[in-house]
């Protein structure tokens, strides 16, 4: 078992190794899947130089990293030099290692969730309970998912700074499974000071703590409610996120950078293509209904928070997980270092996999659109030869692959619940065969 | 009766004295210096200068007006205007061919202003003044809003006087170009409008529109300063320049010589001169009757020939007095003869000029360099000004000054930052040339991504980028023509000069032509629509399978409208459902 997982590691780190040398990462790093604005290593580069100069960088429409990033990468660049892919196969590695602990962390859970619901299951449903030994092979999936995926390969290549954002949530993911409230929220916090939308994770956090005590007998005698802990989380995570702004401001000695981050987030100024729907709608906008629609748009991606955390209130890291997935989706400058992390992460819901109904459509999708979206670029802005509409189908392909993905996985939640609590024998009264459906 | 005959008397003296007095305190001139130019054009330049001793600090002042144009006076007066410089160019001047012209303007329109320091909001005055030049001069210059305004730190320093009173901090200074402004005739009709005597006679007779327009290159500028009034410079005036520069290819209609006359170019000879104007002159380069081989000769002679010297280079015009020559009602039209066609070859370039290009290919991204050329056998200190539009997203860690393959450290750089639909770039480099050498000056940028509606009318023929300054200050006057900062008329220029002088030349060098990424601009509701249907189906997967739950249920119960309606139908006619069955 762990031979593979080491091997996975080596064959990864290897190939990025191997592929830094080539001139693939330039190429990879000028295309708008995988740098947006707000993770693309240029920009940073001219962040920098532009500190080293003694001009602000938020005094510009270029720069959209936060004050502590811009510091620390500062730093590390000053020590690296011109090793600073370094920096970036080790955030890799530290991704792979925090991946292989949140997949041990998530047998276990899932083991202990087993075994407190399963009064409730039906009898008929043993074939489906999960069980240690396929469990076990989860870490190899999940590092698998993640060193040799080429999304995520391609981030780290292409020096993404989404490659710091996603360390930061799925550090938010492994203390929230380790049930550490104060570090859980203080990487909730510093994951939404860097990019925002994982504001809406402190509801999975927090549903997580409340099942949690539940299920370890910490308070038996006192069954609090779920609000207390929703109100620790919160506070907590605003705690930790008004010290992150005060220190910024602190660093920056101005509040330039909360309308040169979060103003440029939420009001899509840069209407530069990626994968997501907002540059393209935007662009061609009627002016009166923009500021309607950037409000709906902004609270779609959002909203969804609620219902779900009512329906998968006894699944919060599922929960945790379609949220990511949601935001990774919605959000207004989404690359594939949003989709790297969502595949990284799939594994781990394998026992749903024999449930989903689109996975090779959306398979399919996924690989049309990676491999059509530099070649309709090319032709649209290179070649001349085809225009902006062929890049937005391209990439309203891509983002409706994803919600067929997310929402296939949400079915099949269901209906994996389903058959646990009602067996696999579906005869109805009358003797009939039923037909399981959404009424 | 006496009283008010004696009030009579009183009111005519009056006036009389305040005729008199204010006849003293300004003057107008007019004057016209022509250059055969080496490539076989021709250089005119029609200067007009008013000069009116008020003090431009104090506003009570500019209330009786008799050869400064009031519209003018007017605008300055509001808006705390301390200095003015616009032009109004159409077609390009080419450095390397035609030398260095007097007043050197970009294409499109170009403005700079100083403002008083006691102007309350330069932001605000900039504006108003903007929008009141665009009325006066037909421009659009009130195209000139904050998003094409920048503050330049060096490039720019006042002409005129400086001192108590005067702008000294550069934050009073505003410059902004147009280089997409097409100028003609409703340019030019305003700009005539200035002058004390129109265009009914004097030198101003000569604006022939169907000729002046017919042009290689055509520049209209109004120059405005204060200036000292004496030697002692104890009190200041106005100074007033009104100039228009015109290239002739007069080669083209004459059979491949460069014979010219001002009846040919024109369309018309000069019958008079202005008679407000205390100077009517004409300067013709005469280089040429020096020449060897490619011998001219002057139509008619001038009245006086000046030669002098400025830092080793000799200069010799011919100079005719327009009153003189028209005095009987005789026309004047000058003119030359060649013996022979032009012998085109290498044309000696100027000292110091620049070429700038924009690099790269695609809609992605793109390059500007700039070829900065030092023809002298020394360090020359050149000061260099971009001013880029928002959307040009400009990396200053590439900018890179490169002469011979050796890195130039630039003396000092002022960067701004442009920020989305607010403010432009600015970029302002002074460097030191090495001696002959050629320098180029790069830098990349991204092309943004704009709303449909930014776009201007056939968006794909691009954006127009401003001309890049250069301001430099020469050691020698090769070829250099231009009034000193203390004189107002040309003929004060044309004198010896031996001293440490610096000749002080700005040069802009080509506007640029950018193609920005377009959308499709008949697709919005196409848009709207397809953004939105994805948006609905993860809202309608999402709503449904949180609100709904699983049931199992018989396959063949049928639940739809159809079959609702069915049911409906057949208990409304029992019977029937019954036959049938």
């Amino acid at each position: 078992m762990a031979i593979i997982v080491h091997i996975c590691f080596v064959v990864g780190l290897g190939l990025r190794f191997w592929l830094f040398k080539t001139s693939f990462p330039g190429w990879l790093a000028s295309r708008v899947e995988i740098s947006t604005p707000l993770t693309s290593w240029k920009r940073v580069m001219e962040g920098i130089y532009l500190t080293r100069e003694h001009v602000s960088p938020y005094s510009g429409d270029l720069f959209h990293e936060t004050p502590l990033m811009l510091k620390w990468l500062d730093l590390v660049l000053k020590v690296f030099k011109q090793y600073d892919y370094l920096i970036f196969l080790a955030a890799d590695t530290l991704i792979g290692i925090l991946l292989l602990k949140i997949a041990n962390l998530f047998s276990k859970y899932m083991l202990l969730k087993q075994a407190a619901d399963s009064p409730n299951y039906s009898p008929e449903a043993s074939s489906l309970l999960l069980r240690k030994e396929s469990l076990r092979k989860l870490e190899i999936f999940v590092v698998a998912a993640h060193m040799l995926n080429p999304y995520s390969i391609a981030v780290c290549l292409a020096r993404s700074t989404g490659i710091f954002h996603n360390l930061l949530v799925l550090l938010a993911f492994f203390f929230t499974m380790k049930a550490q409230t104060i570090l859980s929220t203080l990487c909730l916090a510093f994951a939404t000071y860097e990019s925002f939308y994982p504001l809406v994770l402190c509801v999975p956090a927090a549903l997580f703590f409340h099942q949690y005590s539940v299920l370890n007998k910490k308070s038996v005698k006192e069954e609090s409610s779920s609000l207390v802990y929703f109100l620790t989380t919160l506070g907590l995570f605003s705690f930790w996120f008004l010290m992150l702004l005060a220190v910024s401001y602190h660093l920056d000695e101005s509040a330039q950078f909360v309308s040169s981050i979060y103003g440029f987030i939420l009001t899509v100024p840069d209407l530069s293509p990626n994968i997501g729907i907002f540059w393209y709608f935007f662009t061609e906008m009627f002016e009166h209904f923009r500021i309607f629609f950037l409000f709906v748009f902004q609270i779609n991606a959002l909203i969804y928070t609620v219902p779900l955390a009512v329906r998968l209130r006894e699944q919060p890291i599922f929960l945790m997980y379609i949220l990511t997935f949601l935001t990774g989706v919605f959000k207004s400058y989404p690359s594939y270092s949003d989709v790297s992390i969502i595949l990284a992460l799939l594994p781990l819901w394998k026992h749903l996999f024999a449930y989903l109904r689109n996975s090779f459509i959306v398979t399919c999708m996924f690989i049309c659109c990676t491999v059509f979206s530099p070649l309709l670029w090319h032709l649209w802005l290179y070649a001349g030869s085809a225009n902006a509409n062929f890049y937005f189908a391209i990439t309203l392909v891509f983002t409706t692959a994803e919600i067929f993905l997310v929402t296939d996985l949400l079915y099949a939640n269901l209906r994996w619940e389903y058959d646990l609590t009602y067996g696999l024998n579906r005869k109805l009264e009358d003797g009939k065969e039923g037909q399981v459906v959404l009424e | 009766m006496d009283t008010s005959r004696a009030f009579f008397l009183f009111l005519v003296c009056f006036g009389f004295g305040f005729q008199t007095s204010k006849a003293a305190d300004d003057r107008f001139s007019e004057e016209l210096f022509i250059k055969p130019l080496p490539s076989g054009h021709i250089y005119f330049h029609f200067q007009f200068t008013t000069r009116w001793d008020v003090d431009i600090r104090s506003k009570d002042e500019f209330n009786q007006y008799r050869l400064f144009p009031k519209s003018l006076g007017d605008i300055v007066s509001t808006y705390d205007v301390q200095e003015l410089h616009l032009s109004l160019t159409q077609g390009i001047w080419r450095h390397d061919k035609w030398g260095y012209p007097i007043h050197d303007a970009p294409p499109g329109a170009e403005l700079w202003v100083w403002f008083l320091p006691s102007v309350s909001s330069v932001k605000q005055s900039w504006s108003e003044l903007v929008n009141a030049l665009s009325g006066l001069f037909c421009a659009s210059l009130n195209f000139m809003d904050a998003k094409s305004t920048v503050n330049p730190n060096w490039s720019f320093r006042p002409h005129g006087l400086q001192g108590e009173g005067f702008a000294k901090d550069v934050k009073l200074l505003r410059y902004s170009a147009l280089p997409r402004e097409v100028v003609c005739t409703e340019n030019l009709t305003p700009w005539k409008k200035l002058l004390p005597c129109d265009s009914k006679v004097g030198l101003a007779s000569l604006f022939n529109a169907m000729k002046l327009y017919d042009t290689a290159y055509h520049s209209l500028s109004v120059h405005l300063r204060p200036i000292c009034q004496d030697e002692s410079c104890s009190k200041p005036s106005i100074e007033l320049t009104q100039s228009l520069a015109v290239v002739f290819d007069s080669t083209l209609k004459n059979n491949g010589y460069q014979n010219w006359s001002l009846r040919k170019l024109f369309g018309r000879s000069l019958r008079n001169q202005c008679p407000l104007a205390d100077l009517s002159n004409i300067y013709v380069d005469m280089t040429c009757t020096q020449s060897t081989d490619y011998r001219c000769q002057l139509m008619p002679q001038p009245d006086q020939i000046l030669n002098f010297t400025q830092k080793d280079e000799q200069f010799s015009y011919g100079q005719y007095s327009v009153g003189k020559h028209t005095k009987d009602g005789n026309f004047l039209s000058i003119g030359i003869q060649y013996n022979q066609q032009p012998k085109y070859g290498p044309i000696k370039p100027p000292p110091v000029y620049a070429h700038r290009y924009i690099t790269g290919y695609g809609l992605e991204n793109g390059g500007i360099t700039c070829y900065l050329y030092n023809k002298l056998p020394q360090k020359v200190k050149v000061i260099y000004l971009e001013s880029l539009p928002w959307f040009m997203r400009v990396y200053f860690n590439t900018v890179k000054i490169v002469s011979n393959g050796v890195v130039i450290k630039p003396v000092a750089i002022n960067y701004v930052q442009g920020k989305d639909r607010v403010q432009p770039y600015t970029l302002e480099v002074i460097v030191e040339l090495p001696p002959n050498s050629v320098s180029s000056l790069s830098f990349e940028f991204d092309r943004a991504f704009l709303k449909w509606t930014e776009y201007p009318p056939d968006a794909n023929h691009g954006f127009y980028i401003n001309s890049a300054v250069l301001s430099v200050s020469l050691p020698v006057a090769t070829n250099y023509t231009t009034p000193g900062q203390a004189s107002s008329v040309l003929i004060d220029s044309f004198v010896e000069e031996t001293g440490q002088k610096q000749f002080i030349v700005r040069i802009h060098t080509e506007s640029l032509l950018l193609s920005l990424p377009t959308p499709d601009f008949s697709m919005p509701y196409n848009v709207i629509c397809l953004a939105c249907t994805v948006m609905a189906i993860a809202f309608g997967s999402i709503h449904n399978l949180t609100t709904r739950r699983l049931v199992a249920r018989d396959p063949d119960l049928k639940t739809g409208i159809i079959h609702k309606i069915k049911t409906y139908l057949l208990k409304l006619h029992p019977k029937r459902g019954l036959k049938r069955e």
